[in-house]
């Protein structure tokens, strides 16, 4: 598995200036041997579906069954696997409890069956389902361990319970949540997806969720590497301002900052395929005299102790206005598409808090932000929730009804970006 | 006495390497800027504080003795050193290019460098103008290569080339580095003449004071790059009647010596004073550094005499 990481940025700082940004993109060819896509560690996968008794209105259970069936029939053969029943506590559907079985055309089999025994009774326990997920997965250390999460409702769980679990569990393997129907939480399960490295997204119709259940194994099964890390070396009296994903969804990972020996630190980055995300990297340096050149920060792809690559962020001072002034294009797109996240959800709280006015102004500008970068994704998104009557000048009116899958959709699919084009 | 810190036997101090266990007994060199010791990392910027702790091309110097010498400098503003310097030596016959890449372009160091390899490779055969056609067919061939950004601001340069062939000196060049002729007496020569617009504009009649001072002074009107189009490289020859020196500077020198009554004198004085070629070079661009080093500064010094006839 081969990744490079090139850093894209203005390096020239006009005198007393000491925040140096970069855009790291990272890209992996996946697999070892011309990126055929084999995976160099096993891999554990284990899929959750809330059973609660919610899950027999709108046919959801039945569709959470052919979805659960869909997803076991991606598994590919060799992968550990299980099943996980959620109701008020966590219930081992396949194979036998606190057991994980090998993915054949048998037990493939065996799994579709059991998933027939899957009925709609019970509560609805996260942290318990994680927890157990969690135990699944410890039997299988360093292998690449992913898990896909289905619920229709809230957390029953005293409070601070399911918080309590994602500490402990948080970075062991990744988790990939959904929500069917508009009952459930987008903040509660975001809160799950960002500890977790995971995503988080709406499946407002049942009947799609054999779609959305394939695409997350078919992802799943792609990755070929379990635990990557970010680390970042920033020189002395320096300091990390933050570390964020920024392609492809925004996800903020200052706060996962682990240090690692003096001056440097590791961010995890989850499991990886082939593929290519980029980071935004932001460090506070003390000034330099004009022509003096710092290296910023040494950024570095790692994997326990191998070093797969390494970019270089500086910082170069300088009196001529011409090169200080220079905008970088990666670093200005990132920090609107951020911005554009930011402010729909500060724009979905005003809503919920009945502040219309304030919304108005935050929708206004996330449809400013996303017409600019071009997001159209985005902007169809907030369509559904205001109309918007001119893009460039952020002039938009709320509507008066929105349905709630929209406003929802609004919300998890926020923070996806969109990639800007890399000439110059 | 330099104790060796691995076998504890004493050598003489300024001795590099410990002769009984070969280990060496110079410090590793600290950071210039933070004096932590060792704390240089491979790619040159430093473990602790993160300066660049100094590039190879930051301050050169190529010391021929009593034959030239040659200096270049980063200067003070500049973070790196985009200009670049050749200087050969064959008996009698001396070769001696300087370049300052083109700021605003991407990747000028390069530029500088190749310029004059390409150049210095070819003027032994003594055609200084078919040595910067050389060079102009390399520097304009960068922009294909290597990073993309090069095909949008190519990398560019000046040159300025001279062959001495015992009491015969012909230059060539292209853009605003210089070549003088600094006699024994009196102001120097310029034997170039600036492709910029200040010069430009006072061929036309304008002020030279007054040209100098405009922003627009320096902006150079032919350079080497993909973007230079067909260059006409200009050149002069001349037989020397009376011993002197033979100056080729990049405008980070000349640039603080605009008079050649005071380049001259400023010449002089750093040989009278040094005593040597290669201190003497180092003594102008210290000048440079002293006045601002607000650019890059490279000089190379050659003196020329007649020949006696037998």
């Amino acid at each position: 598995m081969t990744y490079s990481a090139e850093a894209f940025q203005n390096e020239f700082l006009a005198l007393g200036a000491t925040e140096v940004n970069a855009i790291v993109t990272v890209t992996s060819s996946g697999g070892t041997g011309g990126g055929g896509g084999r995976r160099t560690a096993g891999a554990t996968e284990v899929i959750i579906v809330d059973a609660s008794g919610s899950m027999q209105a709108e046919g959801r259970i039945a569709a959470a069954r052919q979805a659960a069936k869909a997803a076991v029939a991606c598994l590919d053969d060799g992968v550990h696997f299980a099943l996980i029943a959620g109701v008020g506590t966590a219930q081992q559907l396949f194979p036998a409890p606190g057991e994980l079985a090998v993915a054949t055309v048998q037990t493939r089999a065996e799994a579709t069956w059991a998933i027939d025994r899957l009925h709609a009774a019970g509560g609805t326990a996260m942290g318990a389902w994680l927890l157990l997920a969690a135990q699944l997965v410890a039997q299988r250390p360093g292998t690449i361990a992913h898990a896909i999460m289905l619920t229709d409702g809230d957390n029953g769980e005293r409070e601070g319970y399911l918080q309590s679990v994602l500490d402990t569990i948080a970075g062991k393997f990744t988790v990939d949540c959904r929500g069917v129907g508009t009952n459930w939480k987008v903040s509660e399960l975001r809160k799950i997806a960002d500890a977790m490295l995971g995503t988080v997204d709406i499946v407002a119709r049942p009947a799609d969720l054999t779609v959305a259940f394939e695409q997350m194994m078919t992802t799943a099964m792609g990755k070929t590497a379990a635990d990557v890390q970010l680390k970042v070396w920033t020189p002395v009296n320096a300091t990390v301002r933050f570390v964020k994903q920024v392609e492809p969804q925004v996800a903020d990972l200052t706060g996962k900052r682990v240090a690692d020996g003096p001056r440097a630190a590791r961010y995890p980055l989850g499991s990886w395929g082939a593929e290519s995300r980029d980071y935004h990297l932001c460090v506070d340096v003390p000034p330099g005299a004009a022509g003096d050149e710092m290296l910023a920060a040494r950024v570095s792809i790692v994997e326990g102790d191998t070093v797969h690559t390494q970019a270089l962020v500086r910082a170069v001072w300088t009196d001529d206005a011409a090169l200080s002034t220079r905008i970088n294009r990666q670093v200005a797109h990132y920090t609107g598409q951020a911005e554009l996240a930011d402010t729909i959800q500060a724009g979905i709280e005003a809503r919920k808090a009945g502040d219309d006015h304030t919304a108005t102004i935050k929708f206004g500008r996330a449809a400013q932000l996303a017409h600019e970068s071009g997001n159209q994704a985005t902007s169809e998104l907030l369509a559904t929730v205001v109309e918007i009557e001119d893009a460039a000048t952020g002039t938009v009116r709320l509507r008066r009804k929105v349905a709630a899958a929209d406003e929802m959709a609004l919300d998890t699919r926020s923070t996806k970006t969109v990639r800007v084009g890399r000439g110059q | 006495m330099t104790d060796c810190a691995a076998c504890a036997d004493e050598r003489t101090t300024g001795a590099a390497f410990c002769e009984v266990c070969g280990r060496s007994l110079m410090p590793e060199p600290g950071c210039p800027h933070c004096g932590t010791p060792g704390g240089v990392g491979e790619d040159g910027y430093c473990e602790h504080c993160g300066m660049l702790a100094g590039r190879e091309r930051d301050h050169l110097e190529t010391d021929c003795g009593a034959t030239a010498a040659a200096v270049t400098d980063r200067g003070l503003r500049h973070h790196r050193n985009e200009d670049a310097m050749w200087l050969a030596t064959r008996g009698d016959e001396i070769d001696v290019v300087v370049s300052d890449g083109v700021s605003s372009s991407f990747d000028p160091d390069v530029a500088s460098l190749t310029a004059v390899q390409a150049a210095g490779e070819l003027l032994p055969a003594g055609d200084v103008a078919e040595a910067i056609g050389a060079a102009q067919v390399a520097v304009a061939g960068l922009a294909a290569e290597g990073d993309p950004r090069r095909q949008a601001s190519n990398p560019a340069c000046t040159i300025v080339a001279a062959v001495i062939r015992g009491d015969a000196v012909t230059v060539g060049w292209i853009g605003d580095s210089r070549a003088y002729w600094v006699p024994e007496v009196g102001p120097a020569e310029q034997l170039t003449e600036d492709d910029s617009w200040a010069t430009h504009v006072i061929a036309l009649g304008a002020d030279p004071e007054q040209a100098m001072r405009d922003p627009k002074a320096h902006a150079i009107t032919a350079w080497l790059g993909a973007d230079a189009g067909k260059i006409a490289p200009r050149t002069a020859e001349f037989i020397v009647g009376d011993p002197g020196h033979l100056v080729l500077c990049s405008d980070g020198l000349w640039n603080y010596l605009t008079d050649p009554a005071a380049f001259a004198a400023a010449v002089r004085e750093g040989l009278r004073e040094q005593g040597t070629l290669i201190s003497a070079a180092r003594w102008l661009a210290d000048y440079a550094n002293t006045a601002g080093g607000a650019d890059n500064i490279t000089v190379a010094l050659i003196p020329v005499k007649p020949l006696v006839k037998g």
